[in-house]
């Protein structure tokens, strides 16, 4: 059923009470990843490679374990080695071949900060010095970092015997490049020869990490009888325990995952670094063991996005119609193969109904970390290059950029480069309110200028899991396995509370460990609210099934007679005879009397998911004198279905947008000549502040999915997608100097500045 | 009463790995896992890759690749690569 057509009816979704997550936090006492220790516990500490490319001749650990207070060294040969092969889905295909050499490395190192081996003791000073004291014969190998030069043939390979997949006939060469993927409708030739005007560009992105607050920490236990627990704040506990469990030469079940406040992920939590270590020490010292990472270390050692090159190449007749796109993307891995690319090829040009349209994909290696996902993965590197070419485009043909775009909008039934025709809408409509924006056409002072850019995200749904207990009292716990990292414990409580009718008060929201609830997948692709949501909707629903049959029982009639109203047991017609109506509280006092506890617990398998679209415009001034950018206004339109708590939503609006305007503008990892990164650490590495921006304006366009109960939609993702392309351009407007390489910071706007360098 | 009959669709990378390059198939399934069992008849071990590797798209409309999810007649299901997001 779905209950879209009456939202104005909602009594709780929609609302914005107070999130439940508030008062632990800023009082201090939630409980994240670093806070939690066992009596016993030692400390670990990972050594890692200074050098960005090794062979590793070998590791002497012999003066490390001698030290006192040392109770286990470990290395790679610890761990049982994997096959190396790809297994499960294409685009997140993984080979434990891989995971377990970038947890600690075997024949090589590949990145500077790549873990090779680690101590535990009774204290941090213990385990630091005995790290130390491990020598590591290396024979130092040269490195490469940027795509361009890692798909020389000349260049020095990561892995000697890596064939590029997805190229028929297979290459006979190995080389740095792991995959090639091609989507491709139309032709784009015929497309091109239509088209009055082309613009062909080159850009580059730089890899910028998921700047998630808390760094990576974790405390194992593992006991003789050979089963462990984890304590550990992640994108998603049961993933932990399976990627462990595989490492570990474990069972699933042989581990439990105990789920800890989160200071943010952005994607980069839903792999695991620590844990399989962590796992290894206790099980060696027969202790207890905590492992805490530096900021140094989360940035030498943990999953930025990748950094591309990509070709972007369009088509725009006089009057402003699309017939022709194309674009080459090459895309850093890291240390090991599995960088986004392909949503970049299927993201790229999916807001634009194009006939012809050919989208090609690199993934490859290089010696920096592994990339993890960051936020819509992939789509908002694409949409950097596409996006910038069509405000080019909409220069060329004198045509407002939001108009070029709502000619060429992809609506229900557009054909898509990556197969189907898109089936949902809701693209036009962030056009439409940008359009309609009142500052939108406000006049603009010297060196400003104004930029609009759009994305698209697929959202995700799937596996979840939730479990619902009702007190005595008439209180209401409701439990979950998905980690909350954007309020999913208000909006699963809001959901509860509209399904049965009750107050949101009554409702307490919780994330549960994997022993305590059924499988969820990670809290990631911006799938909770969707698919965890009807998960607890769906158990929600059985209990209030199970509430009518005992208020039949109370009644003595048949359960077909009861109806659920308001958050009461009613009689569904007089028929059925003259009772008082039963509400909830009551029905929960009774359930001694009635049967017992009232409980449910479902689990689904969520499809139905609707991509989410956004428009953003940003007004920019730039100083010519020192090249830096200050953004003046910014104003976000993005579709989110129903917002379940909008105060949430509007933070994830906000949230995407600000990283992507760091992407933009200053984030950046810089590598000296060794390959070795000078500035893993805050001050170096500049996430926005506060002080540095406006009040971001977030437009929530809600065209509800109908496949969700509420109608919800994913709303964490799509958001970053545009800022860097909005930025750029408004930059151009300003200056008159198109960049194609991020960030535009300041010396790079100067440098443009100085080059004199002429829009196309 | 007959199962409806369904297109399926291939994305071009899939279907030449897997099917010499046959891209649509009609296919009669009263549920997707008529049609990965029909598939998997046409080319032996082609379910495996279906259920492991794809999202699909019933009418455009995504949906994680799971055995109950019904099909209408003429409906189109196409596998695409299975997706993930941050």
């Amino acid at each position: 059923m779905n209950d879209v057509a009456a939202t104005s009816r909602f009594k709780w979704v929609g609302t914005r009470p107070i999130r439940p997550d508030g008062v632990p936090k800023v009082t201090g006492r939630a409980q994240y990843g670093a806070d939690f220790a066992l009596p016993g516990m030692l400390w670990g500490r990972i050594l890692r490679s200074p050098h960005a490319h090794a062979r590793i001749r070998s590791i002497d650990t012999s003066k490390a374990e001698a030290l006192p207070g040392v109770k286990a060294v470990i290395t790679a040969k610890d761990f049982p080695d994997q096959k190396n092969e790809f297994i499960g889905p294409e685009r997140v295909a993984q080979n434990f071949w891989h995971i377990t050499r970038n947890i600690l490395a075997r024949e090589k190192a590949l990145y500077e900060g790549h873990a090779v081996a680690a101590v535990a003791a009774i204290d941090r000073a213990t385990a630091d010095e005995a790290a130390e004291l491990i020598r590591v014969d290396y024979e130092v190998l040269p490195h490469v970092i940027d795509p361009d030069d890692a798909m020389k043939p000349d260049a020095p390979l990561l892995f000697e015997d890596m064939i590029t997949r997805g190229i028929e006939p297979a290459p006979t060469k190995p080389s740095n490049i792991s995959k090639r993927v091609e989507f491709k409708i139309g032709d784009v030739a015929a497309g091109f020869a239509e088209a009055d005007f082309v613009i062909e560009k080159e850009f580059k992105t730089a890899a910028v990490h998921q700047a998630y607050i808390e760094p990576h920490a974790c405390t194992v236990r593992f006991d003789p009888n050979g089963q462990a627990e984890i304590w550990a704040s992640s994108q998603g506990h049961f993933v932990v325990r399976a990627l462990t469990a595989k490492v570990c030469g474990m069972t699933i079940g042989d581990i439990r995952v105990y789920p800890a406040e989160i200071g943010g992920g952005f994607g980069g939590k839903t792999v695991v670094y620590l844990e399989p270590v962590a796992v290894m020490l206790a099980k060696k010292s027969g202790r207890p063991v905590k492992i805490m990472m530096s900021r140094e270390d989360t940035f030498k050692a943990t999953g930025p996005t990748s950094g591309a090159s990509m070709t972007v190449k369009i088509g725009v007749t006089r009057d402003g119609k699309l017939t022709a796109a194309e674009g080459e993307f090459r895309f850093q891995a890291g240390a090991f193969p599995g960088s986004p690319v392909m949503n970049a090829c299927m993201c790229a040009f999916a807001p634009y109904d194009i006939a012809n349209v050919h989208s090609v994909g690199y993934d490859i290696v290089c010696n920096r970390p592994k990339s993890a996902a960051y936020r819509a993965p992939g789509s908002p590197i694409s949409a950097f290059g596409v996006e910038s070419v069509l405000d080019m485009l909409a220069t060329k043909i004198g045509m407002d950029p939001l108009e070029l775009r709502r000619k060429n909008a992809a609506k229900p039934g557009t054909q898509t480069v990556y197969g189907p025709k898109l089936a949902h809408g809701g693209y036009v409509e962030t056009l439409n309110a940008l359009l309609e924006h009142p500052d939108y056409k406000k006049p603009l002072g010297k060196n400003q200028g104004r930029g609009v850019a759009s994305g698209f995200w697929f959202n995700g749904g799937g596996e979840s899991s939730a479990s619902v207990q009702v007190s005595q009292d008439g209180t209401i716990i409701v439990a979950t396995g998905s980690p909350d990292i954007g309020g999913s414990r208000a909006s699963m409580a809001l959901m509860a509370a509209e399904t049965f009718g009750v107050d949101y008060n009554q409702v307490r929201s919780i994330v549960a460990d994997t022993d305590s609830v059924g499988y969820t997948h990670v809290t990631g692709g911006s799938r909770v609210t969707f698919a965890t949501g009807m998960a607890v909707i769906d158990a929600c629903k059985k209990i209030v099934t199970d509430l009518r049959a005992r208020a039949a029982m109370i009644w003595d009639v048949d359960p077909e007679g009861v109806i659920w109203e308001d958050g009461q047991a009613k009689p569904a017609s007089t028929n059925v005879g003259e009772f008082a109506p039963l509400p909830f509280n009551e029905l929960a006092a009774k359930q001694a009397l009635t049967g017992g506890p009232i409980t449910a617990a479902a689990s689904v398998n969520a499809g139905g998911m609707a991509p989410g679209f956004t428009t953003q415009f940003c007004d920019v001034e730039v100083d010519p004198e020192t090249g830096k950018v200050t953004i003046l206004r910014f104003v976000a339109a993005q579709d989110v279905g129903k917002a379940i708590h909008p105060s949430y939503v509007e933070g994830q609006i906000q949230g995407g947008v600000v990283q992507g305007i760091g992407w933009a503008l200053n984030e950046e990892y810089i590598y000296n000549a060794k390959g070795q990164l000078d500035n893993a650490g805050f001050l170096d590495y500049r996430v926005p502040l506060a002080s540095d921006l406006p009040m971001i304006e977030a437009i929530m366009i809600e065209v509800p999915n109908p496949a969700h109960p509420y109608g919800a939609k994913g709303v964490g993702e799509v958001n970053i997608v545009p800022p860097m392309a909005a930025v750029a351009n408004a930059i151009d407007h300003a200056i008159g100097r198109r960049l194609t390489e991020l960030p535009m910071s300041p010396p790079r706007v100067l440098e443009a500045l100085a080059e004199g360098q002429a829009d196309d | 009463m007959p199962a409806p009959i369904a297109r399926v669709v291939f994305t071009a990378g899939f279907s030449r790995r897997y099917t010499a390059g046959v891209r649509e198939f009609a296919v009669e399934a009263k549920n997707l896992r008529g049609i990965i069992k029909a598939m998997d008849q046409l080319y032996p071990g082609l379910g495996r890759h279906l259920e492991e590797e794809t999202t699909v798209a019933i009418d455009g409309e995504l949906h994680e690749t799971a055995y109950f999810q019904p099909l209408k007649p003429g409906s189109e299901v196409f596998f695409i690569p299975k997706l993930e997001g941050g």
